[in-house]
């Protein structure tokens, strides 16, 4: 955790006036804390779906960073109740298009199984399928471009820059790797 | 209260009560206690420290559980306080929740509120400009109002003064309509801003100048700033969470500190005030009654002099609660004129627009500020349908694409190169509006408070020039932007947007030349009870088009130096 040095050079900046206050070493990744809104297999199996629109390569997966945690968090906390039914039956309807289509579970398909799979429920005459999709889809890819992986590593956030250039040459940022 | 004794009375006595600790309050705390007078500060709500108090300032995007929105459960609890920009996951802790403290709308009105030891200096918006003499002369010249009784002349040398302890940054651009300040570095502005700005300035001569903003960030401090215990602004651009490094002016970092250093202001949160105490026989204001937030107590406190800086509405509020036997409708109120002609900035509409051109730059860092339009309508003569005219931000950015269609490692592979998109641009109108009696805010005959205050009713609304220059404004950016090659220009007019959003409410307690017109004389005295000044945006007789806060602050330090004088003459 990099905020205790943060802080400290905050410290050292003003002088040493500031004596650090409780919720400096208080955060933890874990501190935001597992949601449960769904049973373990429908939490398992909407990990898979995640993963399969943004997989695991050299670089790490939907899955991994837990943006099928962040999609239940969000439709729980910020989404009406018509979110969480879509999200209940989209759940049933991939299971139950999986079980037609390659005559096993969704999570025991490849990868182009089930992309055809998310596919054919995006494009299936009930409106459900295509809602799930939707719904699933822009979450997982506001999850993954909004987390500590991405932003670090993909827009090189820095939180504190400490300058704004308004000009600069976009050659030039791609050699510092800067933004 | 004659059942206390005396010595209660004598610690409960002060030579200065200011209420209220936001923009302006903090600024009466530091000149008062600055020239010595033991003054009690008086704030509603909690008390929140300087970096202590400021949970959510280190806090990484990620580590927000929903990527800084607010919640449903909240913003269904909370409709009023949802809508301000600035309440976001990581200041919700700032903003007041409605149902503690609700107010009537006779008008839809959406009254932003932060209760707090520094109330909105922590979450404001930052925006520091003058107004000039073609904004004082505003209601004489174009018959609205009453004239103003100071100038630009009264005000500048205090327009100095706060910009040197605050700390402003800006650029010294020479404009008549703006006067420059005493400035720290400005900010720069982008190449496609800078680009309008020159467009802008051959295309009419210099009469519609284009700026960076001026905003009360520390570009540069200086030693006044480190002596303040703040550092150098770090462009995070989160100064909504408050500011370990102090880089913008609030009162918490700023004034507060500094009035405590001096050993004679004592701070009191949680300190409703419910009125002000007026004497009939000494013909003056003794004192406030203050009502414990959490134990509904009631008790006075007395002063020489007292200073109200509740934020605009709420000292309209106190004042017109503050009822007795000479002023049966609210202190100083002989001519029924107190919370009428509330006013505010028309901040319904913004414009954007897409560049194709500079396709070979970017933006890097980040800027807690943007570029700014000085008014350039009616600023000499009368010259539209509508009076007065707007101002407006100008801000740009290079946006950055991700094609979202595909799934699987094709989007990934998108997602993990954004491509540059076209530059792109947006300005949102900040439009002067008319104080009218019809805009007016009142007691509520029925309605309490928890802490059984009458309910403020509101009762403000646009009109038909603030729809003019809607018009306008959509016709002369559509204008300046072609004019300057941007494409696919597009209005946003919200006609559902409430006032009050702009938060830039202000009037009710209008300064003038006459008492029988106005509430206030030139230095901020109530013109029926001398020794209570009225110094935030309650004061303003118009609203001009600069973010008020600065103004504010100027005034607030120009009253209390007079009220010093006028105290040690013996005259209050």
């Amino acid at each position: 955790m990099q905020r205790r040095s943060l802080l400290k050079n905050l410290a050292l900046t003003v002088g040493g006036l500031v004596s650090l206050p409780a919720w400096a070493t208080g955060w933890s990744p874990d501190s935001l804390g597992a949601v449960s809104t769904l049973a373990p297999d429908d939490e398992t199996l909407l990990g898979e779906i995640v993963e399969t629109f943004i997989p695991e390569t050299t670089t790490p997966g939907a899955k991994s960073l837990k943006i099928h945690q962040f999609a239940m968090r969000m439709i729980r906390d910020c989404y009406d109740q018509t979110a969480q039914a879509t999200l209940q039956q989209g759940l049933a309807l991939t299971e139950a298009t999986a079980g037609q289509t390659i005559n096993k579970s969704f999570g025991s398909g490849n990868a182009a199984e089930r992309m055809a799979i998310l596919t054919s429920l995006s494009a299936s005459a009930d409106s459900a399928g295509k809602a799930f999709v939707d719904l699933i889809k822009r979450l997982t890819i506001q999850g993954y471009m909004n987390s500590e992986f991405y932003l670090v590593n993909v827009e090189k956030f820095n939180m504190a820059p400490g300058f704004y250039h308004g000009c600069v040459p976009v050659a030039k940022l791609a050699v510092t790797g800067g933004k | 209260m004659s059942f206390l004794n005396i010595d209660s009375v004598k610690e409960r006595t002060y030579d200065a009560i200011v209420v209220g600790s936001g923009i302006s309050g903090g600024w009466a705390a530091k000149e008062l206690t600055g020239k010595g007078l033991r003054t009690l500060v008086l704030e509603r709500g909690r008390d929140v420290k300087h970096i202590t108090d400021y949970p959510t300032t280190m806090m990484q995007p990620w580590e927000f559980a929903h990527l800084g929105q607010l919640s449903k459960e909240y913003r269904d609890a909370n409709p009023v306080a949802s809508r301000c920009y600035a309440n976001r996951e990581d200041a919700t802790h700032f903003f007041i929740k409605d149902a503690e403290h609700p107010y009537v709308q006779e008008k839809p009105f959406d009254w932003i509120r932060g209760y707090q030891v520094g109330g909105k200096s922590l979450m404001w918006a930052r925006g520091t400009q003058r107004w000039s003499e073609y904004d004082f002369d505003g209601p004489a010249r174009d018959g609205f109002a009453v004239d103003w009784p100071i100038r630009y002349a009264d005000l500048a040398p205090w327009y100095s003064y706060v910009e040197k302890f605050a700390g402003i940054s800006g650029n010294k651009d020479g404009i008549a309509t703006l006067p420059d300040g005493e400035f720290l570095p400005p900010h720069e502005q982008s190449c496609v801003e800078k680009h309008f700005t020159d467009t802008m300035a051959k295309q009419y001569n210099g009469t519609r100048p284009v700026i960076i903003g001026r905003c009360a960030h520390l570009t540069k401090p200086q030693p006044i700033h480190y002596q303040q215990g703040r550092a150098q602004c770090q462009n995070r651009s989160i100064c909504q969470r408050g500011c370990p490094y102090g880089g913008y002016f609030s009162s918490n970092a700023s004034t507060l500190p500094w009035a405590a250093k001096t050993g004679k202001m004592s701070l009191r949160p949680d300190s409703v005030v419910h009125s002000i105490i007026f004497d009939e026989k000494l013909g003056k204001a003794t004192g406030v009654r203050v009502v414990d937030a959490h134990t509904k107590e009631m008790t006075e406190y007395y002063a020489k002099i007292i200073f109200v800086n509740a934020a605009c509405l709420n000292t309209n509020l106190i004042l017109l609660n503050s009822k007795s036997n000479r002023f049966q409708n609210g202190l100083g109120n002989d001519n029924g004129l107190l919370g009428k002609y509330v006013a505010f900035h028309n901040f319904r509409t913004t414009i954007s627009a897409e560049h194709e051109g500079f396709q070979d730059t970017t933006t890097e860092g980040i800027r807690p500020n943007g570029s700014y339009i000085p008014r350039f309508r009616n600023v000499v003569k009368q010259e539209t349908d509508f009076l007065r005219g707007y101002a407006a931000g100008f801000g740009s950015s290079r946006a950055t694409s991700v094609d979202t269609s595909a799934m699987g490692e094709d989007l990934k592979s998108s997602l993990m190169q954004p491509k540059y998109g076209n530059w792109r641009v947006s300005s949102h109108m900040m439009g002067e509006t008319i104080p009218k009696e019809s805009n007016y805010v009142a007691l509520d005959s029925a309605l309490t408070d928890a802490w059984g205050i009458p309910q403020l009713k509101i009762s403000v609304a646009y009109d038909d020039n603030d729809e003019k220059m809607i018009v306008d404004f959509h016709e002369q950016m559509s204008e300046m932007l072609t004019v300057a090659g941007f494409k696919n220009i597009q209005t946003h007019d919200k006609p559902d947007k409430a006032p009050g959003l702009d938060i830039h409410e202000m009037g009710g307690v209008r300064m003038g030349k006459d008492p029988k017109t106005s509430l206030l004389n030139k230095w901020n005295q109530l013109h029926a009870c001398k020794n209570v000044f009225v110094t935030d945006g309650a004061c303003m007789t118009s609203t001009s088009t600069q973010n008020p806060s600065l103004t504010f602050m100027a005034i607030t330090a120009r009253a209390a130096d007079h009220a010093v004088k006028e105290l040690r003459k013996g005259l209050l």
